[in-house]
Formats: C-alpha cells, structure tokens, sequence
C-alpha cells in the first residue's frame, strides 16, 4: 500500500482508531495484522520470505542467548546467511547470473544458467537490514532476545518503516513496541503535522519533478547538457523530497501511535562536506554500515590505506545494497571516492584558506564547501538515476556540451524580451528559455511556475527548520493563524498535488 | 470522551472544514473556460436533448468531430444529424450518455478510435479528459464505470486543472497560440461538427505520430458493452452501425494489411452491428489529414462523409 493512495487515507484512520479503542494487550494483534495487511497490498506471497526470516531470526535469538562461544557464533552465522542468502536470491541473482554469462560469453564458455522470472519484493534490502540488526544486537549483548514471537514479527514489519525504513535497531523499537501508549493530543497532533509535511514534498514536489527526470533520463542521447543538467538538478531535488518525504510520513504515523523512530534526514543538502552529507542523509542505513560494516572492518583504528579500503568497501556495499546495478555500485564507489579524497586533503584545505586568509571570510567559505558537496552529490545522482552505465556515462560526458548555442539562443530571447518583441513580459521570457530546454506545453509550462512556487516553500520551510524547531515556534502562535497555516498545507497538497488522475507514483526506495 | 480526544477531534474539524472552505473557494471561483474544446460538447448534449427523432447520430472520438460532416449528411439525407464526436479519451463514456437519449427511429453511428478496443483502460476513458467532460456537465459522473470510486479522483483533478487554466491565464493571458487557434471550444457548427480546423493553413499545429494502429490485440470488453449497447438501442427501437474511424494511409501501412483485415473479422465475428466501412476505402492519402492518425481536413472530411451517406444508404435499402 503506498501513503499516498486512496487506500492508505482510510487504512491510517481506522487503524490508528482501533489502535487506541483496544486494550493494549490486543494492540500488537491489530498492528502486526494492519502490517500484513499493508504488505500484502503489493504481492501477497512475498509475505513468506518475511514469514521465514522471522522465524529464523526468533530461534536465532533465543538461541544466542542460550549457547556460548562457538556455538553461539554458528548461530549468528545461520541467521546471517538466511537474511543475507533471501536478499542475494531475490535481489542479486539475476545480476550474478547475466553478469557471469556475459564473462562466459567473452571467455568462450558455455554458460547454462538461465535468468530466473523474479519479481523483487517491496522493501527487501529494508526489512532484511532490520531483521539483521535485532540477531546481531542480542550476540552483542546489547538487546535482550525478544520472546514473544509476536512482538519480534511486529518488531520486522512494523507497517510505518516495513517498506522504506527508517531501518530501526532493536533497542530503540522492541521496548516502545512493548509499552503502553495512551492518547496525548501534542504527539497525535505533532505526527499528522509530519505526515503532512512529508505527504506535501511528496505528492507537491517530488512527482512534480518526474516531469523534468524522466523524459531525459529516458532517451539523454536526445538532450545536451543544460537539460542533462536540469533533469540532474530535478533528480536531486526529487529523490531528497521523495525520501525524506516517505520518512516524514513513516515518522509521524509511527508518532501518532506513540512510536518515536529514529531520523533519518537532517537537511543533507545543507552538508558541507560528503561526510557531513552522510550523517544527514537516510541516516539509519549510513549508522547501520557504519556499526555493522565499517567499524568490524577496523573502522578507522588501523593504517590508512587499510582505511581508505574500509571506506571504499563500506560505500561499494552500501551502492550494491540500493540495487543489482552497475549504476548503483558507481554511485557507491564515487561517493567513497569523494570520502576519502576529503578526508585525506581536509589539511590541505585548510592550510589553504588560511594563507590566502579565505577563513576569515567564514559564510563564503561555509557557502562554497555547501555548494561543492551539493554539486558532488548531485554529479553521482546521475549514477543513480540512470537506466544504464551507457546512459549514465552519457550523461555525465555530455554535461558541458551545449551550453554555447543554449546561452547565445538565451541572450537572444532576453533581449528581444528586454526591447519588448515578447509579448507578455517576464512570463514569456522565462517561458521561451525553458522552450529551448524541453518542449514546452500548457500544462507544461504552468508546471514550472507551480514547481518554482513550490520549490519557494521547501526551501523556506527548509531553512526555518534547519534554523530551530518549526513545531515548536509555530505552537507559539495564536489557534487561529496555525490552523490557517494547517489548512494552507493541506489546500496546497489537494491543489498542488500531481493529478490524482494518474497512476500513483510509487516511492523511490520501495524498490530497494 | 477525554478531554484530549475531544480537543483532538474539535482542532481536526476545525483544519478540516477551513480546507474544504479553502478548496471550494478556489474551485467555485474558477468557472468551466467556454473556449476549451469539451465546451463543444455541451452543444451536442443539448441537440442530444432537444433534437426530434428520427435523427442519425454520429458518436465517438475526435475522428467523428473532425472527420464527418453532419450538416453534410443533414443536407443530403434530410433527416436531422448530430454531430457527438469528441475525444478518444472519453472511451465509451460518452456512449452511456447517449443511452439516455435514445428514442425510437433513431439510428447510431457509432466510429471508437483502434486504441479504445486495445485496453480496458482506454475504453473506460482516461480520467483527466472525463474530469474535464464532467465539468461542463456535472451530472455525467453517473456515466462512469464505478462513480463513487472515481469522483475523489475526478475532482480532485477537475480542481487541479481549473488551477492549471487560471494560472495560464493569469501568467500568460491563455493557451499557447497553436492550441489557441484550433481546438477552441466555441467552434462548434450548429450540428455539433468541430469546424475549427477547416479554414486552417495544411501545416499541423501538433507532432504527427506514424504509429502503427492498435489493432492486433483487441479485449472482448468492448464486444460485450458494444453488444449490450446494441441490444438497448434495439429496444428503445433504434438502429446502430459501426464505421471504422478515418486510418492515415501511412498508419495503416505500418500496421499492417492483415492486421487491419483481421481486426474488422475479428469485429464482425464478435458483434451483430454492420460495419458501414468497406476495407478497400478505410484508409486515406496523407493529403486528407489535418493532424494526428485521425483528423480529417475539410476535403477528407468530405470525402468520408460522402462515402458513409452511400455505404448506409446501400445497407439500409438492402436492409
């Protein structure tokens, strides 16, 4: 079921309804039944696999708290491998196989293994994290095993995070999963504000940027580099507010119900560094490499190029991990490229700026480092967006082509707007510089005003938020201006919201 | 009730209804735009309404609207002549409404565009086009295959397209010119024909796909509602033919003969409506097309309505 359907418009109510009618003993039931019910609403089989790892990783956990030393690490190896072992079935196989053919196929072999006809389930690469997360906690010793099989299930398909995360640890989920959670106005009031915020940077902004993305990134050969660069820029923007926007909604659900999950964005775009960039962006998979990967690696207690190779390997992992793609294991590479070249020049810079005294201009200087890491970011999108290494590589050499005749054709369209040859002032400027970028029609071009109008509030939004608690100073004003602006939210949803005539556009991360 | 629950449900009334306010202000304020081209269909609902029968009706997308010429066959066949062609996103839609028009000594000609009969989606209509159709006539929601399902969705976009067109208008003072030009909702003829495109230059406002036709997987839903149509329109004493819609000669070629020969048999085998259109004339020269697989200029339009009036003449005298 995707929050921005129909569906989920009456699930949320009558679920969190019957959630706080019902003693608490029966709560879990509801939940962990409106979870399945939630996960079913994709492909009901797949409900299995989740099935399976549960109860694998139940027994797991028992097991480890009763067994010591080797046995016990058998265990944690045997729920491992089975978590581990559904992902690389369901979601890597057919990537190992074609991959393995077409070694053979260069080398001269025969190579006899068909690809197989599966369809990826929803949120695998999140729930298998999550289940992972709860055996390895109790073999450190840091969670308790949970014994009712019923709370470990719910723990695994809590429906809020089932799909896209955030990707919880145990001790922060299983105990407030356990406790009862009474009905308090500021919290219910507080999660339906975030589910609306996020609802808004989805269905607002993020679908709206489909229109820009797609059409490039469907055909690039087509374009030159300033729409190669548009539809990049349009990407970032469209994968912070699809993402951020799923965990805005997740989070306040999840609040609504008592639950607090932990952050997982933080304004990644105002990072000023790519390891500022990771610890604001889906912050619970980049802590969950960093505890699980990283730091068992050696973290960085050891030689420097043995770091430099954890780093690499942690980002190399965490590009498989989003998919079975060439593009995605780029985009992994690139972004421990820039890690590491950071972390290793961080001196240099700022050596740097101190001699040509640059720190003495410290908003210039902040402003730059925001813009260089924006820009770094958004250049590895394009890794991660593309439907192929061919496109990606495309895209990325023809960034700089075009620009030339697009400028000159620009300059012309200015002037003749500036001597008054365009008729309808401003509008039809702006309007004849997109026409050069995509073809422009009706509906297209009332698109690029409601997205620039759109885009005005995000980052307005953005900025307060990142300035201090919005809720909070906004509780501080009178009833009637905080409804009118929680009424404005939802208008601008109903109004602004990409046609509700179209297919819903599912999420970005349900496909990992 | 708990003091908090009851504050909760009182601040959630009170959000809720300044939405709805909110909302209903900007969709009231913002009226059906009299020049977009589905205001052509409250004329043709209107000669639905009032026009005496025995009357033909012609009905289907925009190949009937641009492509046949009512007053031609008025003039010819002396008998009243309605024009009821709009868009193919409409689907069968359109033909739901007509049902409850029909009276006896009517006869329907009825011309769906190939994509209609290719998905169940497309001939249940798009519900952007049918939110813009519902709008100039609110009680046509009925007409859908499951209203209640669709009127969240239908208005939501009625709303989002009434905001669209006011900010067009504010920003730019309308459409673009070339849509502005052509598919314009106020030229209508008073038979229902569009003839907004008649007196327009041969250059096409619109890119031109050379697509093939969809013809080789048709779905039996459309036989099975175009066989109950039949069956109502028998009762109500009405008479109805089908005509295949105006085929580009270059779509059809890359269609394919036998695809196209297969789809009429296909027609013919499943559905108990004659086929007014003779294979050797569906398809036409390139210089017959205004724009797209389906509009006829005026010379096109011509001929086709030429060759309908004697092919239904031949069948009826027959008959």
């Amino acid at each position: 079921m995707l929050f921005n359907s129909a569906a989920f418009l009456i699930f949320f109510p009558v679920v969190t309804t019957a959630y706080f009618l019902l003693p608490h003993r029966f709560r879990w039931v509801l939940l962990l039944a409106a979870s399945c019910y939630f996960y079913m609403a994709f492909i009901p089989k797949y409900i299995l696999i989740l099935v399976v790892t549960i109860t694998v990783d139940y027994f797991a956990g028992l097991g480890l708290e009763t067994f010591e030393g080797r046995k016990k690490r058998w265990v944690l190896i045997a729920s491992i491998l089975t978590n581990v072992g559904m992902l690389a079935f369901f979601k890597y196989f057919n990537f190992a196989n074609e991959n393995l053919a077409a070694l053979a196929d260069f080398i001269g072999w025969n190579y006899p293994i068909q690809t197989l006809s599966i369809l990826l389930p929803i949120g695998l690469s999140f729930h298998t994290f999550q289940s992972l997360s709860y055996t390895i906690e109790v073999y450190r010793g840091h969670q308790k095993a949970e014994r009712h099989f019923g709370y470990l299930a719910l723990y695994v398909m809590y429906y809020p995070q089932l799909v896209a995360g955030p990707i919880e640890r145990p001790q922060n989920i299983l105990h407030q999963l356990h406790e009862e959670h009474h009905f308090e106005y500021s919290r219910v009031t507080d999660g339906l504000k975030w589910m609306a915020w996020g609802m808004f940077k989805k269905v607002v902004i993020a679908d709206r940027m489909v229109q820009f993305v797609s059409p490039v990134y469907g055909d690039p050969t087509s374009y030159n580099g300033p729409a190669l660069v548009l539809a990049t820029l349009a990407f970032a923007v469209q994968i912070y507010c699809d993402f951020s926007g799923y965990s805005d909604i997740a989070l306040g659900a999840a609040q609504v119900m008592g639950v607090k999950l932990m952050k997982n964005f933080d304004h990644p775009y105002f990072a000023r560094s790519i390891s500022e960039f990771w610890r604001r962006w889906h912050i619970s998979l980049s802590t969950w490499f960093r505890d699980y990967v990283y730091i068992p690696l050696g973290g960085n207690r050891v030689s420097q190029p043995r770091w430099a190779f954890n780093i690499f390997l942690t980002f190399l992992i965490s590009g498989l991990w989003h998919g079975a793609n060439w593009t995605f294991i780029l985009w992994g590479a690139l972004h421990g490229f820039y890690f590491i070249l950071f972390a290793l020049t961080e001196s240099f810079w700022q050596k740097l700026s101190s001699i040509t005294r640059f720190d003495q201009l410290p908003r210039l200087k902040s402003g730059l480092a925001l813009l260089t890491t924006f820009s770094l970011v958004t250049f590895a999108w394009i890794f991660f967006r593309a439907e192929s290494l061919g496109d990606a590589l495309y895209i990325a050499r023809h960034l700089p082509s075009g620009w030339r005749s697009y400028l000159a054709q620009s300059w012309d369209i200015l002037m003749q707007g500036i001597n008054g040859a365009a008729d309808a002032g401003l509008y039809s400027i702006v309007d004849a510089l997109f026409r050069t970028l995509t073809p422009v029609t009706d509906e297209s071009r009332v698109v690029i005003v409601l997205t620039a109008l759109a885009l005005l509030i995000l980052v307005v939004i953005e900025i307060l938020q990142h300035r201090g608690n919005l809720l909070e100073q906004l509780d501080q004003k009178p009833v009637i201006l905080r409804r009118v602006v929680y009424a404005s939210l939802l208008a601008a949803i109903l109004i602004l919201g990409t046609s509700y005539a179209s297919v819903q556009q599912a999420f970005i991360y349900f496909q990992f | 009730m708990p003091a908090q629950v009851r504050l909760f449900f009182i601040s959630l009334l009170q959000v809720i209804l300044l939405t709805a306010v909110m909302v209903g202000l900007v969709f009231m304020s913002i009226p059906p735009d009299p020049n977009h081209y589905f205001a052509g269909s409250l004329i043709q609902l209107e000669l639905l309404k009032n026009t005496p029968s025995p009357r033909i009706i012609l009905i289907g997308g925009s190949n009937v609207s641009f492509g046949l010429d009512a007053e031609l066959m008025q003039r010819k066949l002396s008998i009243p002549v309605i024009n009821d062609g709009l868009h193919a996103g409409l689907g069968i839609v359109p033909l739901r409404e007509l049902e409850e028009y029909l009276r006896p000594g009517d006869v329907v000609i009825i011309s769906l565009e190939y994509q209609v009969f290719s998905s169940r989606d497309v001939m249940e209509g798009d519900l952007t086009f049918l939110s813009d159709w519902i709008e100039y006539a609110p009680g046509r929601i009925k007409y859908l295959s499951d209203p209640w399902r669709d009127i969240p969705a239908i208005y939501l976009t009625m709303l989002q397209r009434k905001v669209n067109r006011q900010v067009n208008t504010v920003l730019y003072g309308g459409s673009l010119n070339e849509v502005r030009d052509v598919f314009v909702g106020t030229r209508y003829n008073s038979n229902g024909d569009f003839i907004g495109h008649l007196k327009q230059a041969s250059t096409p406002p619109r890119k031109i796909s050379f697509e093939p036709y969809p013809v080789s997987s048709v779905q039996p839903d459309i036989f099975t509602f175009l066989e109950q149509f039949h069956q109502f329109a028998r009762q109500k004493g009405a008479a109805v033919y089908f005509e295949a819609p105006a085929s580009r000669r270059i779509n059809c070629e890359n269609t394919g003969e036998a695809s196209l020969t297969n789809f009429f048999k296909t027609f013919e085998d499943r559905s108990a409506i004659p086929v007014l259109t003779q294979l050797e004339d569906l398809c036409l020269p390139d210089k017959y097309f205004f724009d797209t697989a389906y509009h006829l200029n005026a010379e096109g339009r011509r001929l086709r309505t030429e060759r309908l009036i004697e092919k239904w003449l031949q069948l009826t005298a027959s008959q």
